[in-house]
């Protein structure tokens, strides 16, 4: 494989990523490729030395992930990790992926259910005054809603606990997947 | 899978390799690289994720120096939280060895015949 071609496949995997993330990677190894040329390596050895730039790119995504994550807890981070886990592709994460995938289910259906619960607290909140009945009832209905309100925001905070928790997990078991230590001259043989 | 846990066990000591390397004097990821690839049998490219994951948890810090010839080149040093995770990595290290040896040292004074005869033994019984 030579310098382009392996810089090239290295790119078509970072796609998706920030455009500052790639071309900090993609410099890290140019800049691999010119410090080998320096003492006389080939092109083709520093590649074949370098490993399977498909499985780098892989890790390197999900290291930008698990950056991300770190830097924001949102949704939107969490998702980006995830999916950069489960692009890792190990056979352990794939036979994982049918306890996961419910368990993804499951939280955001408990996120969507408690966003519910606090938009009727809210209706009661504001329409129980205005309901036609006696004081008293009309006090207790709004008083109801402010309760559900603050459960539905007492339940959240505890899912998002929970929710860190598990994307946490996730990250910590992909990181175990790198395959630091392989060989590059194996890694054909023994990837996929 | 024995091969899985040869790699987990050269994974885990890899980031201490690196802390240990930089701690002898900054330097840029070709360099580590080629260093720990003789050293510990790993491909070379896979230095970067590496170093990238050690840079976001912050144990290692970059700068570019000018380099004798070609384009700046991006270096590497310790900063302080990777030189306190260098210690206990390292006393975390130096205990676990010292208690493997000490259940693998007599392993050397067992003499080099005394295996054999006892394979024998067994295909005798069988």
């Amino acid at each position: 494989m030579t310098r382009d071609e392996f810089l090239k496949r290295l790119r078509r995997g970072l796609e998706g990523m920030s455009p500052e993330a790639i071309a900090d990677a993609i410099g890290d190894y140019e800049a691999h490729f010119d410090a080998a040329r320096e003492e006389g390596r080939s092109e083709a050895e520093v590649a074949e030395a370098l490993g399977d730039p498909g499985r780098l790119a892989r890790e390197l995504r999900l290291e930008a992930g698990i950056k991300r994550w770190e830097e924001a807890r949102s949704p939107s981070s969490a998702t980006n990790a995830v999916i950069a886990f489960l692009g890792l592709g190990a056979i352990d994460i794939l036979v994982l992926l049918p306890i996961l995938l419910p368990v993804i289910g499951v939280t955001i259906g408990l996120y969507a259910a408690l966003l519910a619960l606090f938009i009727a607290g809210g209706v009661m909140l504001v329409t129980g005054p205005f309901s036609g009945v006696a004081i008293g009832p009309a006090v207790g209905f709004a008083f109801g809603g402010l309760g559900m309100m603050s459960a539905a925001v007492a339940f959240g905070a505890l899912l998002s606990i929970v929710a860190i928790w598990l994307v946490n997990g996730l990250l910590w078991f992909g990181r175990l997947h790198y395959r630091v230590i392989e060989p590059a001259i194996k890694s054909d043989r023994s990837t996929q | 899978m024995p091969e899985a846990i040869e790699i987990q066990l050269k994974k885990g000591v890899l980031g201490l390799c690196v802390l240990a390397l930089l701690s002898r004097g900054n330097s840029y990821a070709y360099e580590i690289a080629s260093k720990l690839s003789h050293a510990v049998d790993m491909g070379e490219g896979t230095i970067y994720p590496l170093m990238r994951r050690m840079q976001n948890e912050g144990l290692v810090g970059t700068y570019l120096e000018e380099s004798p010839s070609g384009p700046p080149r991006k270096y590497y040093r310790l900063t302080d939280t990777g030189r306190a995770s260098l210690a206990a990595q390292l006393a975390e290290w130096r205990s676990f060895t010292a208690a493997v040896e000490g259940l693998i040292g007599h392993v050397d004074a067992v003499p080099a015949d005394a295996e054999p005869e006892q394979g024998a033994e067994t295909r005798d019984d069988a």
